[in-house]
Formats: C-alpha cells, sequence, structure tokens
C-alpha cells in the first residue's frame, strides 16, 4: 500500500504532446507508472512513447479505463482541462501548471470537491510511491537515487524539498512510502491536513515529514486535526521562512502565498503552534530522522 | 495583486452597466477645470494613485466649481500620497449623498470573502472594527452571490427595508464584475444613496491577479507605469522580469553580506533561515525562473548580486536531482565574473548544485581559488555552514592586515 498511487494506478495524460510532458511520461513510464492513454486536442492518432493520443478525454476513456489524469496543459487552460477530466469521471487529478489565475483555482478545487475528486497541484512537481508509481516529474530521470522505498510518508509544500526530505531519510536509513508535493499555491486542492489523514490511513506508513512555509492556514489546521487525536502515527515538520519575520509585513520573498498576512501565518507561529500540538519540529534536514528515530522507537 | 488606479476600476464597472459616477482622468490642472465645467453640481478631485484610504490622506477635495477645481487639482498634482507620487487626478461629477454605505469582495483563500456595511465613508474603518451592523459571508465559488443572498445580508446589516432590493441586486452585479476582472480585491466606498434614492458607486478600488493579465492584456500595461523601486538593482530585476520571456524573478536586497542566489520555493527560504542561524547576514533574497536555453533572468538576479556594494560572499544553493540544467547556472556565473573582474575575483563563492552537467559545470570553475564548488552529497547546511566561515575568516583576515 501507499497513498494517492501505486502499481495498478491507471493514468492518462492531459497535454502529452508538450515538450515537458513528453519528457516526464517517458520516465514515469521508465519507472513503472501504468501510462495508458494521452489527450490533446487536434492531435488524436498520434502516440507518445508508444501511448496512444486521444482529442477529447471520453474518446480516451472509451478505450482505456484510468484511475488518475495528469495536467501538462499551460495556466490558462487549466480550468477548463480539469472541468472535462472530472466531468468524465476521473477523481484522481494532478496539476503541474504554475501561475494558474486564483479565480480558476478556486473554481477547480471547488468543483473537484464537488464531485468528490482529489486534486493535486497545482503547481506540483508530483507524487511517487517509492518503487512502485510516479505521477508528474517528480525524482527526474534517476528516482531510486533520491526515493528509497520504505516507510515514511512526505508532505511538502515545496517539490524541491521533497527530494531533500527523502535523500535526508535515505542517508540515516530510512525510506519512503509516497511522497507528494502538494503545491506552493495560495490554494491548494487538498490541504497539508488532508493528506496527512490519508497517511494516517495507510498501513504502510509508520510517520509523516511535512514541509511548511509561511502564508496560508495549512499547518494550523494539521495542528487542529493533531489536537483533535485525529493522527496516531508521528508526524515531523520541518517550517521554513521564519527569516521573513525580521522584515516589515507584506514584504515579497519568494511565492506569493509564502507571504505572511496574520501573525499565525509565520514560520514561528507554526512552529510553535504545531510544537504545542504535539508534533516533531525539526530546526533542519539533518534533523528530521534523528526525531523520527526518538519517536518511533521512543529513544 | 496589481492595485488600479480609480479611473481604471471605474472604467470597468461603467462598461459592466454599473452605476458609476461620471468622471475622467486629467494630468494638468488646466484639464481637471474644464472636465469640471461640465459638472453643474459640482466636483469632486481626486488624487489618482493606486491605494485605498485616500479621504483620510487628505488626497480627496470637494470643489463647487471649474476654479475651485483647478486649485484642488494643482494642490494635489505633484504631491506625495500614500508613498506615490500624483501624476493624475481624477474629477468625478459630485453626487448629493444621502447615506453612504460599504461594500467589498476579497479572494484569498479557497472561498471568496463578501463584507458588506451599514456605514460606509470616511470612517469606515471604525465601523468595520465594530461588528455591529457589519457582516462578512464566504462565497460558494461555484454557485457565486445571487441577489436573493445579498438582500438577505444587507437586511442582516441594518439597511432600511425600502432600499434593499435595489442594491441587493447591484451588490451581486458587482460581485459578477469582481470575478470577470479576475480581481482579488473589489471595495466600494462609500456605495452611495443619492438624494433621489438612486445608487451611486462613488468610491471604487481594485486589485486584480497578475496570473490573469493574458484575459486583460489592456491592463498589463498599467503594471508598467506603476512604482519601480528606487534601489537601482531591484530596478533593474523588476525591469528584467516585465521585459523578459520565462518564468518569474525577484530580487530583494537586505542588510547583511552574503548574496544568496536561489530559486523561488521552499529550498531558498530554508537557506536564508541556516545562513542567518549559523550566525551570517544574507545581502538579499531572489527568485529565479528554472533554466531554460535563455538565461538573461538568472543574469539580471546574478548581476544585481554581484553589483551589490556590500556584497562579501556568494552562496548559490539549490535543492539536489531535480531536472534543472546546472551548467546554465554556473555558465552564467563564469560569464558575469569574467564581465565583471574587479572585487569578484576574490570573491568567496560556495555552489551547492547537483544535477545534469554536472561535469561540465565542475570543469567551468576549475582553477577559481574563491569558487568552492562543493561535493555532491553535501547538505544545504553543510554548504551554508561553509559561506559563512569563508566569509567571516576574509573578514578577519582583512582587520588583521
Amino acid at each position: 500500500m501507499s497513498i494517492l498511487v501505486d502499481r495498478e494506478t491507471r493514468v492518462t495524460v492531459q497535454g502529452i504532446t508538450g515538450g515537458q510532458a513528453r519528457f516526464d511520461t517517458e520516465w514515469c513510464i521508465r519507472y513503472g507508472t501504468r501510462i495508458v492513454s494521452g489527450v490533446t486536442p487536434g492531435k488524436g492518432g498520434e502516440t507518445v512513447h508508444g501511448v496512444p493520443v486521444y482529442d477529447t478525454m471520453r474518446r480516451a476513456l472509451a478505450d482505456h479505463p484510468v484511475d488518475a489524469s495528469v495536467l501538462y496543459v499551460p495556466a490558462p487552460m487549466v480550468k477548463p482541462a480539469v472541468l472535462e477530466a472530472i466531468d468524465a469521471g476521473i477523481r484522481l487529478l494532478l496539476v503541474t501548471a504554475e501561475y494558474v489565475p486564483l479565480h480558476d483555482v478556486v473554481h477547480v478545487v471547488a468543483a473537484a470537491r464537488a464531485a468528490g475528486a482529489r486534486l493535486i497541484g497545482c503547481n506540483t512537481n508530483g507524487v511517487i510511491s517509492a518503487g512502485k508509481s510516479k505521477l508528474g516529474g517528480v525524482g527526474g530521470i534517476d528516482p531510486d537515487e533520491i526515493y528509497a522505498p520504505g516507510r515514511i510518508g512526505i508532505c511538502s509544500r515545496s517539490g524541491g524539498m521533497t527530494a531533500e526530505i527523502a535523500l535526508a531519510l535515505r542517508q540515516a536509513g530510512y525510506g519512503v512510502s509516497t511522497s507528494v508535493a502538494m503545491g506552493g499555491d495560495l490554494v491548494t486542492g487538498t490541504t497539508m491536513a488532508e493528506y496527512v489523514a490519508l497517511f494516517e490511513k495507510d498501513p504502510d506508513t509508520d510517520a509523516v515529514v511535512v514541509f511548511g512555509e509561511p502564508g496560508t492556514d495549512n499547518e494550523q489546521e494539521l495542528a487542529a486535526l493533531l489536537r483533535a487525536g485525529g493522527v496516531r502515527k508521528p508526524v515531523v515538520a520541518l517550517i521554513s521562512g521564519a527569516f521573513q519575520e525580521r522584515y516589515p509585513a507584506g514584504m515579497a520573498f519568494g511565492h506569493a502565498a509564502a507571504a505572511i498576512n496574520s501573525s499565525d501565518e509565520s514560520a514561528s507561529a507554526k512552529r510553535r503552534i504545531l510544537r504545542e500540538a504535539g508534533a516533531h519540529v525539526a530546526q533542519s534536514l539533518e534533523e528530521i530522522p534523528q526525531l523520527l528515530r526518538r519517536a518511533l522507537n521512543g529513544n | 495583486m496589481l492595485r488600479l488606479t480609480e479611473d481604471i476600476a471605474k472604467a470597468w464597472l461603467r462598461a459592466k452597466g454599473l452605476p458609476v459616477p461620471r468622471g475622467a482622468a486629467a494630468d494638468s490642472a488646466e484639464a481637471a477645470a474644464r472636465l469640471a465645467a461640465d459638472m453643474p453640481g459640482g466636483a469632486v478631485i481626486k488624487a489618482l494613485v493606486p491605494a485605498g484610504r485616500r479621504g483620510k490622506a487628505g488626497a480627496v477635495r470637494v470643489a463647487a466649481d471649474a476654479k475651485a477645481s483647478r486649485t484642488a487639482a494643482a494642490e494635489l498634482l505633484g504631491s506625495e500620497v500614500h508613498g506615490y507620487a500624483v501624476q493624475r487626478v481624477y474629477v468625478e461629477e459630485r453626487i448629493a449623498i444621502r447615506s453612504e454605505h460599504y461594500l467589498s469582495f476579497m479572494l484569498n483563500g479557497p472561498r471568496p470573502e463578501v463584507i458588506l456595511s451599514r456605514s460606509g465613508g470616511v470612517n469606515v474603518e471604525d465601523a468595520l472594527g465594530s461588528t455591529e451592523n457589519v457582516v462578512r459571508a464566504a462565497v460558494d465559488p461555484l454557485r457565486g452571490l445571487q441577489s436573493g443572498d445579498t438582500m438577505a445580508l444587507w437586511r442582516k446589516a441594518g439597511l432600511p427595508g425600502a432600499v434593499v432590493p435595489a442594491i441587493g441586486g447591484l451588490t451581486a452585479a458587482l460581485y459578477e464584475a469582481f470575478c470577470a476582472a479576475d480581481a482579488l480585491l473589489l471595495e466600494i466606498n462609500p456605495l452611495a444613496v443619492d438624494d433621489r434614492g438612486g445608487l451611486a458607486l462613488v468610491g471604487a478600488m481594485m486589485g486584480v491577479d497578475q496570473n490573469a493579465l493574458f484575459r486583460h492584456p489592456a491592463w498589463a500595461g498599467g503594471a508598467l507605469t506603476g512604482t519601480l523601486p528606487a534601489n537601482p538593482r531591484e530596478r533593474g530585476v523588476a525591469l528584467a522580469n516585465r521585459a523578459l520571456p520565462g518564468g518569474e524573478c525577484q530580487y530583494v536586497e537586505l542588510d547583511g553580506d552574503i548574496g544568496l542566489l536561489v530559486g523561488g520555493g521552499g529550498a531558498g527560504l530554508y537557506q536564508h533561515d541556516l545562513v542567518l542561524e549559523l550566525g551570517g547576514r544574507p545581502a538579499n533574497h531572489c527568485v529565479t525562473p528554472p533554466t531554460g536555453s535563455d538565461n538573461r533572468k538568472l543574469k539580471a538576479v546574478l548581476s544585481a548580486i554581484l553589483d551589490n556594494p556590500s556584497l562579501r560572499g556568494l552562496l548559490i544553493g539549490f535543492n539536489f536531482a531535480q531536472m534543472a540544467r546546472t551548467d546554465i547556472r554556473v555558465r552564467t556565473l563564469v560569464e558575469l565574473l569574467d564581465e565583471k573582474g574587479g572585487r569578484t575575483a576574490r570573491l568567496p563563492i560556495v555552489i551547492r548544485l547537483f544535477g545534469a552537467g554536472e561535469a561540465e559545470s565542475r570543469a567551468m570553475v576549475t582553477g577559481r581559488a574563491n569558487v568552492h564548488y562543493v561535493p555532491r552529497g553535501t547538505t544545504l547546511k553543510e554548504a551554508a555552514a561553509l559561506i559563512v566561515r569563508l566569509v567571516a575568516e576574509a573578514k578577519a583576515e582583512e582587520r588583521a592586515a
């Protein structure tokens, strides 16, 4: 087991004929992902790395049933493409595009929730169930160098940091059940607390590592879940961006979502709130395996 | 968020058929007087800056006639309001106001929020600070806001029954205009009832989503007229960000001396925290776009970092084994070091960059004694510790000399 994707997950790729999609599709197939079809309007009948391309989602699904769709469509096309996938009955969607307009994001997130579909992203480099399957570019051409199979779940606001966390785990002898980059945007399809709740239910995950940033109430929501007793597995949290508190509020440092709108949204406040709720708060990547060892072995 | 000036916001609302008072922008006192001459009930002259709360700042003047309008415009033009130089004023017909109300829509989370208050106008902060006659509600993005909902909200805010149907309908129409503009903020203050019972959008402030400007090309140029940073290096990067293709780049100069060349995400935040915790002081924060064949934005950011006179060291730190090509970043560095020469030849530089093209990247900096390309497997923390130590040593040596 794992969360979100495993060996059996059948996948279609929306926008499969674009450069990034072709590249990622090749390396996903090599990793073991069951990519059964792709969709690009006007390109029906072509193939990409042996994967048949269709003009519409409905035609693709008529030939090959799928469980998930990975969307490489550019930001302006995300809304229609997600709605098409939801209408076609797909219940797991991963949106890679960055800079999607916020009105479109809140619409597709609400539409996915109303349909009972899970949306990962936007602005994610993917999800990987180590040794089984992956969606998106996560792990690049050699995921095995970073993501050793194991029993630790990772949920990160930053795609790049999932790799650093997985490496820190690997060097300490730990492996990963599933690692998900949830996306760093202001609004995401699935919240940090929801991912942690999925790991809590997964029999092959023993503990969860989360990476957070300033901005949004993802970490506060996770703390509320911990306080309510909704998670029995250890949660280790690394929250970056405390440096922002040295400068005037509203100053832009990096992603727009990583701006502090209220005092609860600062990195320091998030660390405190999570610690008070029972999470193990790490000061560095190196400290993550140490905290895991203590929490899992009681020493 | 891109804040639009009032003339642009009102033009948008007017085009949607909403009751905006007659008005136009003027860039001189004479032009303001000419516009006001056509307003028999008097005019209101407002400084055109992309900021709210102008009434409190004295940037809104009432003028009885064209002559008074000329005087008011002359006083406002060239003054400074909320940090912006006033280059234009907005001249609007004066409305005989019976009552002033407040309405705003905001999008900064999963559901848009509507705030309405029975009392609006200059002292709206006081009104919003109390819970009396102020109503806040979240909007279901799929359902939108219908006039039945908005009438109920205004009743809850204590508005007299007679005006509720009209203002409720207007509020629903404004919500549609808010969504159609890809606005993140639309504030109407005051939303006025005039002496004949008609409605008027007297004050309007709108901020829109920069990611949606492809749907609003007319406003994309508006961003160019916004104020640029005063710091020449920040200004250079801001201009490069606007002019060049590719993902976003940013550069913010800080009071330290260790330059940071990082990506836009978590690893950049993490390294900045680390440098501080290890006793160093970052000279900047930055966002660089993903590597591509066009390295001009990357070059603009790195050039700004190297031109900072306070710079004593540089950390180039990226997360492990993403698909980004390392050689593009290192080639950009080498090009700039050769171009700038001088003190950059002795500047301690730590590179923590693993991934595609790494062997070539390492070869490019071989023989440069000041460049430390750390071995594969070095953690972000170890690289941060190295630059902090090298800068401290260089400073100590200088003091000893």
